[in-house]
């Protein structure tokens, strides 16, 4: 992997759904930052406004995720982020797009976000939920309509 | 072998020059032999700011390429025992200086000097990387803005990048009254961000801008609170544990008051 002044570059061309590799990022992703990986990326720090984190699988960020994100690039709509604090500039997964609403408080504790029934939907998030099938913290909204993460009812 | 400092912010006008100067007077009035480097070539400010513009021969370009010997270049500034300033050019720009070159400028004022601070331009482009290229240490400045904030980290990430390594953070202007309103970023959410150690918070101050403006270093204000915080920056820089000063306390009498019985 190519490190050029905080940019990781994997090979775009080596972009494929089905790639189970992980990347680890041990720092904080500070604006003008970015990550390309084919596979999955757990970031280990926060992901600051301005920074953006790409993956062809799931992205995990063990921080606040305040940047921009797109899990399942490449159209992987299986892909999740996950986050302590889910607190995106915007949030895609595989071709559709998000931001989130003004005004919505933090939740204050790790969510989900996944594409539920062609939406994108943010839920708490809980190891025990994950292989159960989920625990809603709101409900799910059209996402291609009106474009948002987390809008809470 | 002094040490080198950058001070910068990515984003202009958030106090970069007034904070070196004053830092460098806070440390020349500590009994220290400063050295201040004005590496905004094309839009020299440092020597007005310090009240030195009328006394420039030589400059950092003439230095660079060998038209004059260091010394020559340095102006001594004669309100502040030990305090130099080597100005930037103003004739010519940024691309006039190489990174090699500053290195090489800052190695020679290290040998001479306690403390070598150099006024970064705004920006990350070439006269960034000048600014940055000797030194050993980094200064960030912001204002409780967004767009400052945002600036602040990119450089940081920059500073990183380029192994400055754990730059400490000074928050300029802030203004406690708008803070409690709600209406400006705290000191919690900017540290929250940028997860760097604080050096000191500047309160937005009147008295400030009329120093400047007279070219005369706040610092020695020694009843403005942002001298205060200024003294007590420089005292962090040697290396002294000093509280956060009460940001509060220069409200009038009324206001006091009202804070006092729970209204403000």
């Amino acid at each position: 992997m190519a490190m050029d002044s905080g940019h990781v570059m994997a090979d775009p061309r080596a972009v494929s759904t089905g790639d189970n590799q992980t990347v680890l990022i041990q720092r904080t992703l500070r604006s003008g930052q970015s990550i390309f990986y084919p596979g999955n990326v757990v970031v280990l720090g926060d992901v600051n406004p301005g920074a953006q984190v790409t993956a062809t699988g799931d992205v995990i960020v063990v921080g606040a995720l305040r940047g921009t994100v797109h899990a399942g690039a490449g159209g992987n709509e299986a892909a999740v982020v996950i986050a302590f604090r889910l607190e995106p500039t915007q949030l895609r997964i595989a071709n559709y797009v998000s931001r989130p609403p003004s005004g919505v408080i933090p939740a204050g504790q790790p969510e989900v976000a996944r594409i539920r029934d062609g939406v994108i939907t943010i839920e708490a998030f809980s190891a025990a939920g994950e292989r159960q099938g989920s625990v809603t913290r709101v409900a799910p909204c059209n996402l291609e309509a009106n474009s948002e993460v987390g809008c809470e009812k | 072998m002094g040490e080198v400092i950058v001070v910068t912010s990515g984003k202009g006008g958030v106090g970069k020059t007034t904070a070196t100067a004053n830092i460098g007077a806070g440390l020349a009035l500590r009994g220290y032999k400063v050295a201040l480097v004005d590496a905004d070539i094309g839009l020299r400010n440092l020597d007005v700011v310090l009240g030195l513009e009328n006394r420039i021969v030589y400059d950092l370009v003439d230095v660079a390429h060998g038209h004059c010997r260091l010394k020559q270049a340095l102006i001594k500034d004669k309100r502040f025992e030990g305090l130099y300033l080597l100005p930037a050019a103003q004739t010519k720009d940024k691309t006039a200086v190489k990174p090699e070159q500053m290195r090489e400028i800052c190695l020679q004022l290290s040998e001479e000097f306690d403390y070598v601070i150099i006024d970064c331009p705004a920006g990350i482009e070439q006269g960034f990387r000048n600014a940055i290229a000797g030194a050993e240490k980094a200064i960030v400045i912001t204002t409780p803005e967004v767009s400052a904030v945002r600036d602040a980290d990119r450089v940081i990430g920059l500073l990183e990048a380029a192994d400055l390594r754990e730059p400490k953070l000074v928050i300029n202007r802030l203004r406690p009254k708008m803070v409690r309103q709600g209406n400006m970023m705290n000191i919690e959410d900017i540290i929250d961000i940028l997860a760097v150690d604080l050096l000191g918070v500047i309160p937005e101050d009147e008295k400030i801008i009329i120093t400047t403006n007279r070219g005369d270093p706040v610092i020695q204000d020694e009843r403005s609170p942002s001298g205060e915080a200024f003294r007590n920056i420089t005292r962090r820089i040697l290396g002294e544990s000093v509280p956060l000063m009460d940001l509060e306390r220069n409200g009038n009498l009324f206001s006091r008051l009202r804070r006092m019985v729970g209204l403000g």
